[in-house]
């Protein structure tokens, strides 16, 4: 039985990717329309918009897992968490340059993951989301406990290294990497690791039934999903300049990111970004009248709202638009 | 050592009393009701509004606090769980999504600010050196009233026994003759009621504040599944395991630990023994 890598490589290089013309006109108007925006908005519109970009990895992360093999995970704010908590405690506590420490925090992310979630994988619907919301609870109490010397305890580590300065580099540097891990997340959709990740959330049965190992599709989904919380939490963690265990193990966390891939439309590549920024510039434009998590109120009624007519989210709602269009005009 | 044993009994007693409103629920649909921890805030603050900020009698407030949480299952039912035809992830999700629009509804109404619930009945009493309240004591007496009287109507009525039947067969249950909707519908008013109850004590055992109800909805999710699910007496015995282990931690160890060894128990419980501790196996 060929590696994982190799049937990666094997797929990836064969005729299964399917790319079309139309594909990469699509992609280069989408990234240049990305990077032409700080021409476009003024500066507060831009650093909403940085938050939009960590929160649509986040989704993207989310989705990868949960949104196509249907396993919810109620942990991603845990992974976001450790990759987070592990570049800030290297370049604060040891010094460690940004380079180094954010490759290791990927790193990391994927190796606690993998110990904590991995035998979750065993078991299978509610008992999945229960275990990693437990997970995620746990963290939120262990983080404060276990070495507040290193953790900084309940107040968090403060005073990271900055990447960037300025308005408009923090935004290229988030929307480069959204939109990297967007491209990634397509193009591994694409291949026929993709597809059998996919058929799982349809029956995971006859999936193991054609030959297919679903443990180790599952695994590799989470290992990617924890790689990708793991990233853009440690670039997170220094945008923000400080980190607190309630910034990252909370539930609100969990909610933002499960609500912006749900009413994005699960199962898409461009659904999870929708929804992290309508998620955001809502939340921004109701803050005039609402300034706390009240906010919350009105949002979570607009999600349930378009959560109940459409599960599949405003993707979905757009392309029956178009459809009900060009029905019209033909 | 007698202090752990009182203070560890009136723990669980609590704990069985908010596990027992989500173990209803959880064995009747499978469902992850995380609204559930909605009743427990919303019970607590209407019993609040009623008897503090309103000054009518605490029974009033209670009975109020309970009606509410009824309500809201009833509500919660008819316009979500039913609309969505039970698929468990979209019902998981959607409930996520209740829970935080009812936490930040109580933001809207009594502020950020964590309060104060006086207690029920006031007054202390020293037992072996230990300062035990009069009304965490009203609170594990009124629980296991609850409780009770919960075990004898599953066991005692026809209504009872037919939400045992759904939860063990749906439709075998529809065959003998038991409209499962109806007792759906009981089911998840008694669910909220009990919910709200439970709120109510716990709210007088802690503090009032808009995101106190994930911890007993962990606890809760926690006592349930290590029980098994659909077993009363398994949710009693876990609800004590969970009662006097956090007591032990926090006496014995550190108080800051209180929560850590739930959380292990959850997760080994899950990943070892999917059906719980006293559970029926599953299919």
């Amino acid at each position: 039985m060929p590696g994982l890598a190799q049937t990666l490589f094997i797929t990836a290089s064969g005729a299964g990717m399917n790319l079309r013309p139309h594909h990469f006109i699509l992609w280069a108007l989408f990234i240049a329309g990305m990077l032409l925006m700080p021409e476009l908005v003024g500066r507060g519109t831009l650093r909403t918009m940085v938050f939009a970009c960590y929160l649509a990895i986040f989704a993207i992360s989310w989705d990868i897992l949960s949104g196509r093999t249907g396993y919810i995970s109620f942990g991603h704010p845990f992974l976001v968490g450790i990759g987070a908590y592990t570049t800030a405690i290297l370049t604060r506590r040891y010094g460690f340059p940004v380079e180094a420490s954010i490759p290791i925090a990927v790193l990391v992310t994927m190796f606690g993951g993998l110990i904590v979630l991995l035998p979750a994988l065993r078991i299978k619907g509610s008992y999945f989301a229960l275990v990693t919301l437990a997970v995620m609870e746990l963290m939120y109490q262990l983080v404060p406990v276990v070495r507040p010397d290193l953790t900084g305890g309940t107040r968090g580590i403060s005073r990271l290294p900055a990447l960037t300065r300025g308005a408009e580099n923090g935004y290229y540097l988030a929307v480069c990497l959204m939109l990297a891990v967007a491209l990634f997340a397509w193009l591994l959709m694409r291949t026929r690791l993709g597809t059998a990740l996919w058929a799982i959330g349809q029956n995971e049965e006859s999936v193991r039934g054609s030959g297919l190992s679903t443990t180790r599709l599952k695994s590799f989904a989470f290992l990617v999903s924890a790689a990708i919380a793991g990233l853009g939490g440690a670039f997170y963690a220094h945008y923000l300049g400080t980190i607190t265990p309630r910034a990252f193990f909370d539930i609100n966390v969990l909610f933002q990111i499960i609500v912006a891939v749900l009413i994005g439309g699960a199962g898409t590549i461009l659904g999870p970004i929708i929804g992290a920024f309508f998620m955001v510039f809502l939340l921004e434009w109701l803050r005039p009248f609402l300034p706390g998590q009240e906010r919350f109120f009105v949002y979570g009624a607009i999600a349930l709202l378009i959560y109940m007519y459409q599960p599949k989210g405003i993707m979905a709602i757009i392309e029956s638009g178009i459809t009900r269009l060009r029905g019209a005009r033909t | 050592m007698l202090q752990i044993i009182i203070q560890g009994l009136l723990l669980s007693g609590l704990y069985a009393l908010i596990a027992m409103g989500f173990m209803l629920i959880f064995s009747i649909g499978r469902t992850l009701n995380l609204a559930y921890g909605a009743y427990i805030m919303v019970g607590g603050y209407i019993y609040f509004w009623l008897s503090q900020q309103l000054g009518l009698p605490k029974l009033i407030g209670f009975a109020g606090a309970v009606a509410v949480g009824a309500i809201m299952g009833l509500l919660k039912h008819r316009l979500i769980v039913k609309p969505l035809k039970g698929d468990p992830v979209a019902v998981e999700i959607s409930t996520l999504i209740l829970a935080v629009i009812m936490q930040s509804a109580v933001v809207l109404v009594f502020g950020d600010a964590s309060k104060i619930l006086l207690p029920i009945i006031p007054g202390v009493v020293t037992i072996s050196g230990a300062q035990v309240t009069y009304n965490i004591v009203a609170a594990t007496l009124m629980s296991w009233v609850i409780i009770l009287a919960l075990y004898a109507f599953i066991r005692g009525t026809h209504t009872g026994r037919a939400m045992q039947a759904v939860s063990m067969d749906q439709k075998g249950a529809a065959i003998s003759g038991v409209d499962p909707d109806r007792i759906n519908m009981i089911t998840w008013a008694i669910s909220g009621g009990l919910g709200a109850a439970g709120g109510v004590f716990f709210a007088s055992y802690t503090q009032l504040s808009p995101g106190m109800w994930v911890a007993p909805v962990i606890i809760s999710v926690a006592i349930v599944i290590v029980g098994g699910i659909g077993s009363i007496i398994g949710t009693l015995i876990v609800a004590h395991i969970i009662g006097f282990l956090e007591i032990i931690v926090v006496a014995v160890w550190a108080p800051e630990l209180r929560g850590v060894f739930t959380m292990l128990l959850i997760i080994g419980v899950l990943i070892m023994r999917p059906q719980g501790l006293f559970g029926r196996e599953e299919h």
